[in-house]
């Protein structure tokens, strides 16, 4: 019979370790939907930007401004790891980390000062591991940052690289591309690449547009604009990430815990079933010898 | 008609067709009918009007930018709220913790202003709401 109990008890315990599972899909499938949502309200605004960037350019102008030119000393840099709280999401925050770790040596070795800055308990817990020890952490960026917290962020980075105390800024986050597709990349935000102006619909060439105050201050407040934008979609990609790796995850393991328990079921019948055949052979062995 | 549009950064808060639209630029108020030439313009703190059907919708916006190209106006904007959820007392008490607040150098100085303005601007923009 002991045999039988056991079997019995660990197929329990895999039945409610797969609720939990189980639970923990359906949850991040609830939440993976209203980040997704959130994202695309993001990119609504983020495209227009870039038109509203297009026909600037399009207009004659030269497109200087302090955040696109790349600071020639390599005096200090900064490193952002946007990571997740909790775990239990697959190779999400693995994957950061093995992006992040090789671009904090380089920038450690290269660059004068270096500053660190991790989003997630799961990063910050990995770094203190390794002894090092990041300058500002942040774990209240949940499945949905706001863009209110984000700019408080961004503004400090504007601030800092436009008074030269800050000469680049990369960023370690998860990519969203598709439902299928998303992975850990590095960015360099600042010194911002390029606004993204898209040169593609050349149809409407040159609208004669009017400029309230001017195109030169326009585009003053276009540059820092897209950068919080930028950056405020690195936390968003996180977000939706993040969720679709626990999605992924926790569907994988409640799947792997139906398979474990109609083994287990299959096992713990068999142990069963040979316990009553013993049984009913003692009994007959047992008869047999006393009708003798 | 004119296509109305107002996008922050979290969602698209309003997207309707109107007759014409009033909002705050960096150094007074614009009004766009339709027909308007396009335009490309920086905006300031304080409300929005748009006209449509006679009623008129209140919004409050702050700053970002406005573009204008056959007749339709999108704005994009860092902030944005229908004039109606504008909390007069919250703005009241940012005003006064602005107006308290010490600057000593340009910069803090501009961030002071650039409270106290923003929050003038919602009180302007909540009392006419009422």
């Amino acid at each position: 019979m002991a045999k039988a109990r056991a079997l019995d008890r660990r197929r329990k315990s895999i039945r409610s370790i797969r609720k939990i599972t189980r639970t923990m899909e359906l949850i991040s499938t609830a939440r993976f939907k209203r980040a997704m949502d959130r994202t695309i309200a993001a990119s609504a605004y983020t495209k227009r930007i870039t038109l509203l960037v297009g026909h600037l350019a399009r207009s004659g102008l030269e497109v200087t401004h302090p955040l696109l030119q790349t600071h020639p000393e390599k005096k200090s840099a900064m490193l952002l790891v946007l990571s997740a709280n909790r775990g239990l999401c697959g190779g999400y925050n693995s994957s950061i980390l093995r992006l992040a770790y090789p671009r904090w040596e380089e920038l450690t070795n290269i660059w004068e000062r270096a500053t660190l800055e991790v989003a997630g308990k799961r990063g910050i817990s990995a770094f203190r591991f390794r002894k090092i020890q990041p300058d500002q952490t942040f774990t209240h960026f949940e499945d949905k940052p706001s863009f209110a917290e984000v700019d408080v962020l961004a503004t400090r980075y504007l601030e800092a690289y436009v008074a030269g105390a800050l000469d680049r800024l990369d960023v370690v986050y998860t990519k969203f591309e598709s439902l299928s597709r998303q992975h850990a990349v590095v960015e360099t935000l600042l010194p911002l690449a390029d606004l993204g102006a898209a040169p593609a619909e050349e149809e409407r060439t040159a609208v004669p547009y009017e400029f309230l105050p001017s195109a030169a201050s326009i585009l003053e407040e276009v540059v820092p604009t897209s950068f919080r934008v930028k950056l405020f979609k690195c936390f968003l990609d996180a977000a939706v990430s993040e969720q679709i790796a626990r999605m992924v995850a926790m569907k994988a393991a409640t799947e792997n815990a139906d398979g474990m328990i109609s083994h287990l079921s299959m096992a713990y019948n068999r142990a069963r079933q040979g316990q009553i055949t013993s049984e009913l052979l003692e009994i007959i062995g047992g008869a047999e010898a006393l009708s003798k | 008609m004119l296509h109305c549009i107002v996008v922050t950064p979290e969602q698209t808060l309003y997207d309707q067709t109107a007759e014409f639209a009033a909002m705050m630029l960096f150094d007074g108020e614009i009004g766009i009918a339709p027909g308007h030439t396009p335009m490309i313009g920086r905006l300031g703190y304080g409300e929005m009007r748009i006209r449509r059907g006679g009623q008129i919708d209140r919004l409050y916006v702050e700053g970002g930018f406005v573009e204008v190209l056959d007749d339709e106006v999108s704005v994009l904007t860092q902030r944005a709220m229908p004039a109606a959820e504008v909390d007069e007392a919250v703005a009241r008490e940012q005003l006064s913790a602005a107006r308290s607040r010490r600057a000593s150098t340009p910069e803090t100085i501009a961030q002071r202003d650039r409270a106290v303005e923003q929050c003038r601007a919602q009180l302007r923009t909540a009392r006419r709401a009422r």
